[in-house]
């Protein structure tokens, strides 16, 4: 009989010790080949000792449980281990991937052993859903939700170094040639950024273009009205200028 | 949203309010000379009065609309010219209407001037009341507005507070100690006794206290130090962390739960997604009246569209509330790699007496 060998990926040292014994009186005979601190080790212990079993953590510094999983593909089998991350768990379920929870126990861990082995006796009656696929699949999905992501910065260089301001305390954002102008309650600072990058990178529900150079944080409006030539003029609350509001974007402030 | 949009719809139903109320007022007018016995009868004088106060009524809202500004004397400026182009052109509309000419003016001895004239008085007199009536609804949508400000800020803090609360027992933070803990029952008794301990102190502090309440300076980093001693075992040499309190600061009194979310952002965004981890180094400095807490860590750093998740929010609220415009947070980047946040609060504060 073949000697079943396996690595455990976990970047918390007391975890991998921990799941280590817990393997070691569950399953006597598996040869624990390596540990690994983060995803980049995980990988090159695969690619080391070839072994059949990869227990790895979802969360590691460097790659991540999922993407080393992808790398692998179908070098070894994976088991996914993760403290609490519905979204994952969720896939997993429905993909039929192995999977621990956080705090791993003895009972769980039983379970998760037989299931294995039965997999690795009879690979052709158990097979593993194509791993590649799935976490491409769940990592492309997550990256999606990532991409969705707005502006939460804007990153302000100044004498002494560079100054984080959180978009929600931009007033509003003004068009100056190749630059944009940063307008806070403070002060005004100049970015390296054109206001046509800017706009696609602001959440559309705080952030409206109201005039070609010009982009207002909705939360800082005061007051809009409306003259006769068909333009409107903006008041802010913390801001003394009057902002002009084009013809073409007028409409955002018809009666809601 | 509380700002005020002025439609077509809204402007349109109120110029007509506002033309049907001054044909009130033209009616009453018309009735007053009559009585008065000015002019060429009630017939005669009603079509002056609605004619000269109706267009001045336009003349006035219309000038208003296109020619707003803040400048009160322009406003003034504007007003007059307006009132006085309406009374004249009013006057010559009721003449063209009742075909009353000049001569007949004459006849009566009462001058073009003269209609022109009372056309401004009433003019004026109804204006005043129109002004006041505005500036009354406007005092009333300011309190209005007031209070919807007031109230969704209460909203906010509560909403701060239940986040908060969630955040201190993130489940992710949980569960991971707690294995940790689990492991070390095994392999490191005593180890997983301190952090068991350190767990303890750090939820039985961070639950427990009233976020109103001050607490000592010395108080609020012993809770932060047990929750770094928690990750300092879970990341080992990845993580360090230094504290540096002058002796003389640790009675402070210093407002609770405003360094913790630094430091768990520090953590989590900073050192753990690192392969190399990095230092933590919390620092409290007096700078002349005020008092400065840096958190520095030697991590990845902010991302532009990282979100810092509600603590950032939070802690900016709770100094507003706090110290008004005396306390704020300032983030910037920490050279050569990582984030560096900064509270600043005043030294002395009416907030100190809570001590005694």
């Amino acid at each position: 009989m073949i000697q079943i060998k396996a690595i455990i990926a976990d970047d918390e040292e007391p975890l991998r010790t921990y799941l280590r014994s817990l393997l070691s009186d569950v399953w006597p005979d598996l040869i624990i080949c390596g540990e690994a601190r983060n995803g980049r080790e995980a990988l090159e212990l695969v690619e080391k000792h070839k072994p059949h079993i990869a227990f790895l953590d979802i969360k590691m510094p460097g790659l991540s449980g999922m993407e080393v999983a992808k790398k692998i593909g179908k070098a070894c089998r994976v088991v996914f281990v993760t403290a609490y991350d519905r979204y994952a768990v969720e896939a997993f379920e429905n993909e039929a991937i192995d999977y621990l929870l956080k705090p791993v126990t003895r009972v769980r861990l039983e379970r998760a052993v037989k299931r294995l082995r039965k997999q690795i006796d009879a690979p052709h009656e158990q097979p593993q859903s194509d791993i590649t696929e799935v976490t491409e699949r769940i990592l492309a999905e997550l990256k999606e939700r990532e991409a969705r992501e707005y502006l939460q910065w804007i990153k302000v260089q100044r004498l002494d170094g560079i100054l984080l301001v959180p978009v929600e305390e931009v007033c509003y954002f003004k068009a100056s040639d190749k630059y944009t102008m940063v307008m806070t309650e403070e002060g005004e600072s100049l970015i390296k950024k054109t206001i046509r990058e800017l706009s696609d990178d602001l959440d559309p529900n705080q952030f409206w273009r109201i005039h070609r150079g010009t982009i207002v944080n909705l939360s800082r409006i005061a007051k809009v009205s409306r003259s006769l030539t068909g333009r409107g003029a903006m008041r802010l609350k913390d801001r003394p200028e009057i902002l002009t509001v084009s013809r073409s974007y007028m409409h955002l402030f018809r009666q809601m | 949203m509380a700002m005020e949009i002025k439609s077509d719809h809204i402007n349109l139903k109120r110029f007509i309010s506002s033309l049907a109320l001054t044909a009130v007022f033209n009616t009453i007018i018309a009735i007053f000379l009559t009585i008065l016995e000015f002019g060429e009868g009630f017939v005669l004088n009603l079509i002056f009065s609605q004619c000269i106060g109706l267009t001045i009524c336009s003349f006035v809202l219309a000038a208003h609309k296109l020619f707003f500004t803040d400048n009160i004397a322009i406003r003034m400026i504007i007003f007059i010219t307006a009132m006085t182009a309406g009374s004249v052109a009013g006057t010559l509309l009721g003449a063209a209407i009742t075909g009353v000419t000049r001569s007949i003016f004459f006849e009566k001895n009462i001058s073009f001037i003269h209609v022109v004239f009372i056309g401004i008085l009433f003019g004026s007199i109804i204006s005043y009341f129109f002004f006041s009536r505005e500036k009354i609804s406007q005092i009333q949508g300011q309190a209005k507005e007031e209070k919807i400000k007031r109230l969704s800020s209460e909203k906010r803090v509560l909403e701060a507070n239940l986040k908060l609360l969630q955040a201190q027992i993130e489940p992710h933070f949980l569960f991971n100690t707690l294995s940790n803990i689990l492991s070390l029952m095994d392999s490191d008794l005593d180890k997983g006794r301190s952090m068991l301990a350190d767990l303890i102190h750090y939820l039985r502090t961070s639950l427990s206290r009233s976020r109103g309440d001050l607490v000592t300076m010395a108080q609020e980093m012993e809770m932060v130090r047990a929750y770094l001693n928690i990750f300092k075992i879970r990341m080992g040499d990845r993580l360090h962390y230094t504290i540096q309190i002058p002796d003389r600061m640790k009675d402070h009194p210093f407002p609770p739960m405003l360094v913790q979310p630094l430091v768990e952002n520090a953590i989590k965004h900073g050192l753990e997604p690192g392969i190399e981890g990095g230092d933590v180094l919390i620092r409290v400095i007096e700078k002349g009246d005020f008092l400065e807490l840096e958190v520095t860590d030697t991590g990845l750093g902010l991302l532009e569209k990282r979100e810092f998740g509600i603590g950032l929010s939070n802690i900016k609220e709770r100094l507003k509330s706090l110290y008004g415009d005396k306390g704020r947070l300032v983030l910037e980047e920490n050279r050569p790699t990582g984030l560096k946040a900064i509270i600043e609060v005043p030294l002395d504060t009416d907030k100190g007496n809570h001590r005694r």
